[in-house]
């Protein structure tokens, strides 16, 4: 501050000891602070960057907080994963060996009720107040619980109830698979659909024969069918095989060989006397047969179509129903609701799975972490698991063992990555990917960070070895400054009179 | 008889001596009263009889180095100014806070975004939700209390102003009456002097208000001038009012009428009655009270209209949305074409073109405004009047970009098409866009975030003038957001928890969106305003306050340098040396003892005359 006016010698001289003062306390806060300025204006030329500066680590530290989080997230999803992989790999185990040695497969079932509540426990596991599994649904526990998956909720029907629908629908009142075998003519056997338009049963695809004597014909009609005529007896050894196509796609062959023996053994008919006797001979074995296979590996892939309807539903798109009751005789399918289904996936369904939770770890850079339980990798064990589960076959069911094996035979088909299927281990190797660039991110912006603060260090921070050197030649100057001060007072005439 | 001459030569040396000893005994006395002059007595001999002469005190002088003093009032006008100024910067910077500190706005906005990234990371998460909230109400109260500071930093400059005036107007009083008693007193004596010190100190006081010039008279007279050429005093004094308007908000401003003015002028009115404003006519360039003008009618509302565009950038991003226009084309002219149907009061079209001829790039921005508002004061927007329908719209905006080339039309509906002019290729359209802002908090992911006290802001302009004005005092974070923080969330019914859409809207919107501010910020053209994000911005009016604070401490300290200088000029030459007053007080000592020791002589010559007759 300039003093008034025509100030004295010693009003001078105090305003400069003021302005030392004053600096000196200045780098006093300096010394203290380990700032340069407490003002925008002290920081120099360079306070434009240091806003920038400023805000970029700002931001770094916020993408680095998003990382740890993301992180963290995906450690516990990739444990999540890696015991749902476990449950996988015990399952896989207990289906091959259900499917290549036939027996009622309780010990399976037991187990596979275990590992279903052990997937929806994993499935359902949170991160704070986020469910991992949900996609973006973050609020809501991604699946139904066990009891209702399997047994449903009150009104709604579970797994259990659309199996049984489905194996009535599929094997029909008759239990030959919806189809029929009759002696169309004396000499001819036709094996026919009951409806043309029914999704349910065996579904005729081919018929191919070496036998003697006798000419094939379909499918074709509407319903299809297909007809074995004899003009004469065939010889012992020649077969007729039918192929159908079961419901969950697979196909299935049928080969009756022609024998001399009576009675027949299994899948065997008696060549008889006349093409009418052989042709009764057929139909009798094709019937007895058909009766089989449609209680062995027509009810396992009616029972996996039914599980695959019911793990393909979700809340915007519940499962197909078989349209009943009566379902024995039912001919079309249904789209269940939420009312009358249980809808075993609860999260949601927009989009992609892993854009269903995105991260921006970096200005130009989003991570997509997010992971569902109905992915097919995930959703394939749950099936699995809970269609063993969910079937209870009888110690006195002679088609029992085969049943098991068909059934098992097909689970294990869904969960051992055969096919280029999605398994676990993909979405494993996925996330960790994802967690891979992570790192390599932080580890940038680490670095970035360190580059920052050094440089706002320069701009708005102090050395403290020269704020210190000085203070020292500041307080140097002050006290010679003083002292002159006070000479110049002493010197003065007035004292010498 | 010579005897006698000597005795009464003698007597006069005595007292002229006693003189000289009173004179030396007042400037010692006042050797450390500001504005005393160094006062020293000019002697003359008179002769007397045919051989003896005695002393006479002939003048008091004054020691005064007129230059340096007229220097010094100059200088001491601007560094009062320069004082004046940075001191107030100083406190204007404060108002920014410390670097990075808490306090400091880009803290604040940091803070804010930070916690909108996170969620991002996590849209569902409540605490996170809560969290952007309480960060955006940390925002909205430190632009609040920025403007409170620079409001009450204005009302400052206000009462100032009027101290000022009172002061001023004193010291013309007493200029005047002191001119009127030197009249009376036209000797060059000690009385004469003092009065000059006098009127010497209060013509100094004047030029730190204000910056002045003195023309000497006859007679000890002075008048005194602004250095435009107002007179101020004369043979009589000129008085100087100030209407002051204690309550000063962002709207407040200074205005040559009347009736608009909300902050206060200052009103000359000469001894005849003639009545100037000084400010209008631009008559006080420097001193305190042209320093107080500038912060407040200048500085300070550039500072608040930074953080206003600040606050109404940030409050458009998020409940904004833009629209491109569809590329048009009529033969060879090509450009774009918007829809102007739904445009709301403060809604903008933005063109952008480029002048071939000059290779000059324009942007202009259409608002549509309250009709009362029109013609805008603010030249770097256009207002539109939307009530007379499109094909009204359209004319206005012809005649807006007359002489552009740019060819305005209205192929159909409430479509506006802007083209080039094609083949003579004068202009090119580059862009052409609205932006429409929503009120509603469903709809879309803009969202009306912050309010304008309790009603959505929009950026228009009413009679009253811009909304924008005042609006970082005013901006609120939405009290349905603080209630219920999924809005942050929920554009719409049936999303999931976790629906990233709007955070990251509000995120990317607020960090890498690009959006314009208003020329007024100092920051920018009319013809080409500032476009940029809004941390950009804030560093580019930061970092303008900044510098222009430590611009006024610079000049400042230059001033003080000169002033400091001329001061120790003027002290060295007619302050007062304790030394020469000594060396003087000596000599005086021995005149006094001389003429004292011939008056004993003389004495002693006349007893023994005496004796001589007895």
């Amino acid at each position: 501050m300039t003093i008034s006016a025509a100030g004295s010698t010693a009003a001078l001289l105090s305003q400069r000891l003021i302005d030392m003062r004053s600096q000196f306390d200045d780098l006093q806060r300096q010394l203290s602070t380990g700032q340069k300025s407490d003002t925008y204006a002290g920081l120099g030329l360079d306070r434009g960057l240091s806003v920038s500066l400023n805000a970029l680590s700002a931001a770094l530290g916020s993408y680095n907080t998003t990382i740890d989080n993301v992180m963290t997230r995906l450690n516990v999803a990739q444990n999540a994963l890696t015991a749902v992989g476990k449950v996988s790999s015990n399952l896989g185990s207990a289906l091959s060996q259900g499917a290549d040695s036939p027996n009622n497969g309780n010990t399976t079932q037991v187990s596979a009720k275990s590992w279903l509540q052990q997937l929806v426990g994993l499935l359902n596991t949170k991160v704070g107040d986020r469910y991992v599994f949900s996609g973006s649904a973050t609020d809501r526990p991604s699946t139904a619980t066990y009891d209702q998956m399997i047994n449903g909720d009150g009104a709604k029907a579970g797994l259990t109830q659309l199996i049984s629908e489905r194996n009535q629908a599929d094997l029909g009142a008759s239990g030959l698979g919806r189809l029929t075998v009759t002696n169309a003519s004396a000499t001819s056997v036709q094996i026919a659909e009951d409806s043309a338009t029914s999704p349910f049963g065996f579904k005729l695809n081919a018929i191919s024969s070496n036998l003697s004597n006798a000419t094939m014909s379909g499918p074709s009609g509407s319903p299809s069918a297909e007809t074995v005529s004899f003009a004469g007896v065939p010889s012992a050894g020649e077969n007729v095989t039918f192929t159908f196509d079961l419901p969950d796609g697979t196909t299935s062959n049928l080969t009756l060989t022609a024998t001399t023996d009576s009675p027949p053994g299994a899948n065997q008919f008696t060549i008889g006397g006349t093409a009418a006797a052989t042709a009764t001979n057929l139909q009798t074995a094709l019937t007895t047969a058909l009766g089989t296979r449609a209680n062995t590996t027509l009810k396992a892939a009616s029972t996996v179509q039914a599980s695959n309807e019911f793990f393909d539903g979700d809340s915007s798109n519940p499962p197909q129903r078989v349209n009943g009751p009566p379902y024995d005789t039912a001919t079309s399918l249904v789209v269940g609701t939420s009312a009358n289904t249980v809808i075993w996936y609860t999260g949601d369904t927009s989009g992609t799975a892993r854009g269903s939770a995105t991260a921006r770890v970096d200005q130009s850079l989003t991570v997509n972490y997010g992971t569902r339980a109905n992915e097919t990798g995930i959703r394939n064990v749950v099936q699995s698991a809970a269609t063993r589960a969910a079937v209870t076959v009888s110690s006195t069911d002679p088609n029992g063992p085969n049943f098991t094996s068909a059934l098992d035979n097909r689970l294990s088909g869904h969960i051992d990555g055969s096919g280029g299927v999605q398994t676990v281990t993909d979405i494993e190797a996925e996330l960790a990917g994802v967690q891979t660039s992570m790192q390599s991110i932080k580890a940038n912006h680490q670095q970035t960070g360190n580059t920052l603060g050094a440089f706002l260090d320069q701009i708005s921070g102090v050395s403290k070895v020269q704020v210190g050197t000085e203070l020292l030649s500041l307080q140097t100057r002050m006290q010679a400054s003083m002292q002159t001060t006070a000479l110049l007072f002493q010197t003065s005439l007035v004292k010498y009179l | 008889m010579s005897l006698t001459q000597a005795l009464s030569s003698a007597l006069s040396g005595l007292n002229a001596a006693q003189t000289g000893l009173s004179l030396v005994a007042g400037n010692v006395a006042n050797a450390n009263t500001p504005g005393y002059v160094r006062k020293t007595a000019t002697f003359v001999s008179n002769a007397t009889g045919t051989t003896g002469s005695y002393v006479q005190v002939g003048s008091i002088n004054r020691v005064l180095d007129q230059f340096v003093q007229s220097q010094m009032r100059t200088e001491s006008s601007g560094a009062a100014y320069a004082d004046l100024r940075a001191n107030m910067y100083s406190q204007l910077q404060s108002i920014y806070g410390t670097p990075n500190g808490t306090s400091s706005l880009e803290s604040a906005y940091n803070n804010f975004t930070s916690t909108l990234q996170a969620l991002t990371t996590s849209p569902g998460d409540r605490p996170t939700q809560i969290a952007v909230v309480s960060a955006a109400q940390r925002l909205t109260q430190t632009l609040n209390q920025m403007t409170s500071g620079i409001q009450t930093l204005r009302s400052q400059a206000e009462q100032g102003l009027s101290d000022d005036v009172t002061q001023a107007n004193d010291s013309l009083q007493q200029i005047a009456a002191l001119n009127q008693q030197l009249a009376q007193s036209p000797q060059q004596d000690s009385a004469t002097a003092g009065l000059l010190d006098e009127r010497d100190n209060y013509i100094d006081k004047l030029s730190k208000l204000m910056d002045v010039r003195v023309v000497k008279g006859d007679n000890n007279q002075v008048s005194v001038f602004t250095t435009s050429g107002v007179q101020l005093v004369g043979t009589k004094a000129s008085t100087l009012s100030f209407d002051s308007h204690p309550t000063v908000t962002p709207q407040s401003q200074w205005s040559a009428t009347a009736s608009q003015r909300t902050l206060g002028t200052i009103t000359l009115t000469s001894p005849g009655g003639t009545r100037t404003d000084m400010i209008a006519t631009g008559a006080i360039r420097s001193g305190e009270i042209a320093g107080y003008l500038d912060m407040r009618d200048t500085v300070l509302t550039q500072a608040q209209a930074q953080i206003d565009q600040f606050a109404a950038g940030m409050s458009t991003a998020l409940s904004g949305t833009t629209t491109d226009g569809a590329a048009a084309t009529v033969g060879a002219q090509t450009g774009f074409d918007v829809n102007i149907g739904s445009m709301q009061d403060g809604d903008t079209i933005s063109l952008s073109y480029t002048d071939n001829a000059t290779n000059t790039q324009h942007k202009v921005i259409f608002k549509r405004v309250d009709p009362s508002a029109l013609p805008l004061s603010d030249p770097s927007v256009v207002g539109l009047d939307f009530t007379g329908g499109t094909a009204s719209v359209i004319s206005q905006i012809q005649s807006a970009l007359s002489g552009s080339n740019l060819t305005v039309s209205n192929p159909s509906g409430t479509t506006l098409r802007i083209v080039g002019d094609g083949a003579p290729n004068l202009a090119d359209v580059n862009a052409l866009s609205t932006t429409v802002n929503t009120t509603s908090l469903t709809g879309s992911a803009a969202l009306p975030f912050f309010l304008d006290g309790t009603s959505a802001y929009t950026g228009s302009y009413t009679s009253s003038g811009a909304e924008s004005v005042g609006f970082a005092g005013r901006i609120s974070v939405n009290s349905a957001l603080v209630t219920d923080p999924s809005n942050l969330i929920n554009y719409t019914s049936g999303l999931s928890a976790s629906d990233p859409t709007r955070s990251n809207y509000i995120y990317d919107q607020l960090t890498s969106a690009s959006h314009d501010y208003n020329p007024s910020t100092g920051i920018g053209t009319t013809t080409l305003p500032y476009g940029g994000t809004l941390a950009s911005f804030m560093r580019q009016f930061i970092s303008q306050q900044g510098e222009a604070a430590n611009n006024a401490t610079g000049l400042k300290q230059g001033q003080d340098v000169v002033l400091s200088s001329l001061q120790q000029r003027f002290h060295d030459a007619s302050g007062v040396n304790i030394d020469q007053e000594m060396s003087n007080l000596l000599s005086l000592q021995n005149t006094y003892a001389a003429n004292a020791r011939v008056m004993t002589t003389v004495k002693q010559m006349l007893d023994q005359l005496m004796q001589m007759g007895v």
